[in-house]
C-alpha cells in the first residue's frame, strides 16, 4: 500500500525529531562538561590514577548497604505482616470470643478468666500493634540524618572507646536496618493486603486452613508482587548510605570524594567520580526494575510504591 | 498514632536513660532550637515551591511528543534520581559559587544554592508523579473535550488538567514529606536549619564538661519529633485537599 | 448533508478503511451495523475529524471539510459526537459537563448556557440531576447527560459510537428512547449500534459494513429480513435470534 502524503510527512518529523533529540541531549551534556571542566580544570591523570580508590569505597557502601537489608528484610517482613492483620474493634472481639465459649461449653455460660484473658492479649496485642504503627511512622516521618545522628550518639555513649570506624560502622548498620526495616514492612505489608483480600476467603473455601491459604496462595503471589519494590528498596538504600558522610568515619563513597575533594582540590573530579559510580550502580538497575515491571505487570494488581525515600 | 509514639518516647527514655522535659537543658538549646525550626521553614518556603514548578514544567514537558524536549528532561530526571541527594547538595555549595561572579562568592550564597539543587531533585521526582497523572486521565476524556469543538488547549485547560491534578495530590504529598526530610542535608554544607544548629549544640554538649551526656538524645529526640510533626500536618494537609476535591472512579495507574 | 467519498485510513500494517462512501440527508437517520473491527468506530471518527484519513474526501453540507485550511475544532462544533464509554468529564456536574461547551467554545454567557443546559437536561429527562457528578449517576443517565452536552453545542448532526454496547440491559431503553425522541425531532443522526430494535423502528437507512467495506446499503426491511449479500446475511443470522 502506498504510503500517503500524510504518512510520509509524519515519518519524515519522526526522524528529525529522534535526530535532533540526541543532537540536542548529548549537546547540552557535553557543553556543561565543557563549561565546567574548563571552570575548575579537569585532571584525567587523577582520575585515572585514583578510581580504584573509588571503587574500593564504593564497595564499602554495597558492603554496609547490603547488610543493613537483609537484616531490615527480616525485620520488615515480621512487622509487615504483623501489621497486614486488621486489628478489630474490641467489642467485636469480645462478641465473637463469647459466641465460641458458649458453643464450646455447650450451653454453660464462659467463665470471667476467659474475658481476662481475651482482654489481656488483645491488649498485649493492641499495644504491640500501635508501637510497630509508630515505629513505621517515625521512621518515615524523620530524616535518617537524625536517626544517624541518634544511633550514633547512643553508640558513642555506651562505648566511647571503640575504634571510630567501628563506631561509625556499628551505628550506621543499626540506623540503616532500622530504616530500611521500616520501609520494607510497608512494601510486605501492602503485598501481603493485596493478595489477601478474597484470596483467602476461597482458599478456606476449598479446604485450606488459614495457614495453609498463607502459604499456598497469598504468599506466592505476594513475593511477586513485593520484588520490584523491593529492587527500588535496595537502590534506595545504597543512595541513602550517603548519609553515613555526616559520621565521617566511615570510608563509604560519598565519605571518601568528600574527603578527596577537600584534600586534593580535586573537586570536580572527585564529584564526577562519585557521581559516575552512583548512576553506574543506580540507572542500569532502575531500568531493568521498570521494564520488569512494564512487561510482566498485572493490570490492576500492583503496588504503588511511592518514592521510598528515606533522606 | 499519638499512643504508639508516646510509647516509643517512653521505651526510648528508659532504654537510653534520658529525660525529655529536662529544663537545664532546655534553658540553653531553646534558642537554637527555635531558630533552627525557623529558619527551615524558611527553606522550606523556597524549596517547595520551587520544586513544584519545576516538576509541573518537565512533568508536562515530558507527555510531550517531541523527543527532542523529552528526552534532555529524561536524562535530567534520571540524573537526579539516580544519585545520593547528598552529594549534589555538597558539590553544587562548593561549586555553584564559583560560577558566578566573584562578588557573590560566598558561603551563603553556596547554601541557597545547595537548596536551589534540592529543589531540582525533587522536581525531578515531582515530574515523575505530574507525569504519572498526566497519563492516568483517560483518553477518552479528551476525545470528548475535542468532541465539542476544543482546542487541544482548551482540553487540556479545562478538562486534562484538573483531573491530572487532583490525581496528583496523593503521591505529592509524599514527595513534600520526602522535602521536609531533605532539608536536613542543608546542614552539612553550613545550614543552621533545625538539624545543623542541634547538630553544633550537640558537639558543644559533648565537648565541654559537667554537662550530662543524656542531653544528646534529648535533642535529638525533639529534633526527631519536630520533624515527624512537620511531615505529618503537611501529608495530612494535602490528604484534606485531596478529600475535598476528589473525583471518584478516577484513579492513578502505576507509570 | 453528510457526505464521504473513498476514505482510506491505515493504522500501520493495519488497513482499517478501505475506499469507504456514504451519503446522510438532513433529518435522516442512518444506522451502521457489522462486526467488531470493521472499522464502524474509525469511519465516524473520520466525519467529525478526530482521525485524519490518509485520503478521500469529507463533506459537510457541500463543503468539504478535511482540507488544511478549515480548523477540525470549527467542524466538530458542528458534528456532535456520543461515545461507549460515556466520556463524562469526572470532575464536573452533569449541568457543567454540558454547559463546558457552550461557555468555553461558543462563547456563550454562563447564566445563558445554564439556563439553556437545564432545559436540555430535562429533554433528556434528567432535569434533578443537574448538581450531580458522574460517578453518582447510573450507566444510562450517564450517557444522557453525554447526549444533552452534545446537544448543548447546536450541532447540525450527532454521531453515535455503539452508545448502548457499555450498558447494563436495564438501561439501555432510556437512552435508545432519549434517541428516538431526537430522530423524531428531526436531527440528523449517524448511529453505529447493535440494537436492532432501534435500528428497524428509527432507521431510514442501514449499512452493514465489513473489514473496512461496505457491503450492503438498504432499507431496514431489506437488510433484515431479504439481505442481498452473503456476509450480511450471516451476521444478520446470527444477530437476529
Amino acid at each position: 500500500m502506498p504510503a500517503t502524503f500524510d504518512e510520509q510527512r509524519r515519518s519524515r518529523v519522526r526522524i528529525v525529531d529522534i535526530l535532533l533529540a540526541i543532537l540536542v541531549t548529548v549537546g547540552i551534556l557535553a557543553y556543561i562538561l565543557d563549561v565546567l571542566a574548563l571552570r575548575w580544570g579537569l585532571s584525567t591523570a587523577y582520575i585515572g590514577r585514583s578510581y580504584p580508590n573509588y571503587l574500593k569505597a564504593a564497595w564499602i557502601s554495597l558492603y554496609v548497604t547490603t547488610i543493613a537489608y537483609f537484616i531490615g528484610m527480616g525485620i520488615g517482613f515480621v512487622l509487615g505482616w504483623a501489621r497486614s492483620v486488621r486489628t478489630l474493634p474490641l467489642a467485636r472481639v469480645m462478641a465473637a470470643r463469647r459466641r465460641e465459649a458458649v458453643a464450646a461449653a455447650d450451653g454453660g455460660s464462659p467463665g470471667a478468666g476467659l474475658f481476662l484473658g481475651t482482654l489481656l492479649v488483645y491488649g498485649i496485642k493492641y499495644y504491640v500493634r500501635r508501637t510497630a504503627d509508630a515505629y513505621v511512622a517515625i521512621i518515615r516521618g524523620t530524616p535518617l540524618f537524625v536517626q544517624i545522628v541518634f544511633v550514633w550518639s547512643a553508640v558513642l555513649v555506651f562505648y566511647p572507646r571503640l575504634d571510630p570506624l567501628l563506631q561509625g560502622l556499628l551505628a550506621g548498620v543499626i540506623a540503616l536496618t532500622a530504616n530500611t526495616g521500616g520501609y520494607q514492612s510497608e512494601i510486605f505489608r501492602a503485598g501481603i493486603q493485596t493478595v489477601h483480600s478474597g484470596q483467602v476467603e476461597a482458599s478456606r473455601a476449598i479446604g485450606l486452613s488459614r495457614w495453609g491459604a498463607m502459604r499456598y496462595i497469598v504468599l506466592p503471589q505476594a513475593v511477586r508482587l513485593v520484588i520490584p519494590p523491593l529492587t527500588n528498596e535496595y537502590i534506595g538504600l545504597l543512595k541513602a548510605s550517603s548519609l553515613l558522610a555526616v559520621v565521617g568515619s566511615v570510608p563509604e563513597l560519598t565519605t571518601f570524594g568528600r574527603s578527596e575533594a577537600f584534600q586534593t582540590f580535586h573537586i570536580f573530579e572527585a564529584f564526577a567520580l562519585v557521581v559516575g559510580i552512583y548512576l553506574l550502580i543506580t540507572v542500569p538497575v532502575s531500568k531493568v526494575v521498570e521494564w520488569i515491571e512494564r512487561r510482566y505487570r498485572i493490570p490492576g494488581l500492583g503496588i504503588q510504591a511511592s518514592r521510598t525515600a528515606r533522606v | 498514632m499519638a499512643v504508639g509514639t508516646i510509647l516509643v518516647i517512653l521505651i526510648l527514655q528508659t532504654v537510653l536513660r534520658f529525660n525529655l522535659l529536662d529544663e537545664d537543658l532546655w534553658k540553653l538549646y531553646l534558642p537554637s532550637f527555635l531558630d533552627g525550626i525557623v529558619l527551615s521553614l524558611r527553606y522550606l518556603g523556597i524549596i517547595l515551591p520551587l520544586s513544584v514548578v519545576i516538576g509541573f514544567t518537565i512533568g508536562w514537558a515530558r507527555i510531550s511528543r517531541f523527543r527532542t524536549l523529552s528526552w534532555p528532561l529524561s536524562v535530567f530526571v534520571d540524573f537526579f534520581r539516580g544519585v545520593p541527594p547528598i552529594i549534589v547538595v555538597i558539590f553544587a555549595a562548593v561549586l555553584g559559587p564559583s560560577l558566578l561572579p566573584a562578588r557573590f562568592q560566598s558561603q551563603d550564597i553556596g547554601i541557597i544554592i545547595a537548596a536551589l539543587t534540592l529543589a531540582m531533585h525533587s522536581g525531578a521526582y515531582q515530574s515523575e508523579i505530574f507525569r504519572a497523572g498526566f497519563m492516568s486521565v483517560p483518553r477518552g476524556q479528551l476525545e470528548a473535550a475535542q468532541s465539542l469543538g476544543m482546542t487541544n488547549g482548551a482540553a487540556m485547560r479545562f478538562v486534562v488538567l484538573p483531573q491530572a491534578l487532583r490525581l496528583s495530590i496523593p503521591p505529592l504529598a509524599n514527595e513534600f514529606a520526602v522535602v521536609i526530610k531533605d532539608t536536613s542535608l542543608l546542614a552539612i554544607v553550613g545550614g543552621f536549619e533545625l538539624f545543623g544548629s542541634s547538630f553544633i549544640f550537640e558537639q558543644q554538649i559533648l565537648f565541654s564538661p559537667g554537662n550530662q551526656l543524656s542531653w544528646i538524645f534529648v535533642v535529638w529526640t525533639a529534633v526527631a519529633l519536630v520533624y515527624f510533626v512537620m511531615t505529618f500536618a503537611v501529608t495530612e494537609l494535602l490528604n484534606a485537599i485531596d478529600r475535598r476535591y476528589h473525583v471518584k472512579g478516577l484513579e492513578a495507574v502505576t507509570v | 448533508m453528510i457526505r464521504v467519498e473513498e476514505l482510506e485510513k491505515h493504522f500501520g500494517a493495519l488497513h482499517v478503511l478501505k475506499g469507504v462512501s456514504l451519503e446522510v440527508q438532513k433529518g435522516e437517520v442512518l444506522v451502521i451495523i457489522g462486526p467488531s473491527g470493521s472499522g464502524k468506530s474509525t469511519l465516524l471518527r473520520c466525519i467529525n475529524l478526530l482521525i485524519e484519513p490518509d485520503s478521500g474526501r469529507v463533506f459537510l453540507d457541500g463543503t468539504q471539510v478535511n482540507r488544511r485550511d478549515i480548523r477540525p475544532e470549527w467542524v466538530r462544533q458542528q458534528v456532535g459526537m456520543v461515545f461507549q464509554s460515556f466520556n463524562l468529564f469526572a470532575h464536573l456536574t452533569a449541568l457543567q459537563n454540558v454547559t463546558l461547551g457552550p461557555i468555553r467554545v461558543l462563547g456563550t454567557d454562563p447564566t445563558t448556557a445554564g439556563a439553556q443546559g437545564r432545559k436540555l437536561l430535562a429533554r433528556v429527562g434528567l432535569a434533578d440531576k443537574a448538581d450531580a457528578y458522574p460517578a453518582q449517576l447510573s450507566g444510562g443517565q450517564q450517557q444522557r447527560v453525554a447526549i444533552a452536552r452534545a446537544l448543548a453545542m447546536n450541532p447540525k448532526a450527532m454521531l453515535f459510537d455503539e452508545p448502548t454496547s457499555a450498558l447494563d440491559p436495564e438501561y439501555i431503553r432510556e437512552v435508545l428512547d432519549a434517541m428516538a425522541a431526537l430522530a423524531r425531532d428531526g436531527m440528523t443522526m449517524i448511529v453505529v449500534t447493535h440494537e436492532m430494535g432501534f435500528a428497524s423502528e428509527v432507521a431510514k437507512r442501514i449499512l452493514f459494513m465489513d473489514a473496512g467495506r461496505i457491503i450492503e446499503e438498504g432499507s431496514p426491511e431489506e437488510i433484515f429480513h431479504s439481505p442481498k449479500q452473503e456476509r450480511t446475511r450471516m451476521f444478520v443470522g446470527k444477530i437476529l435470534r
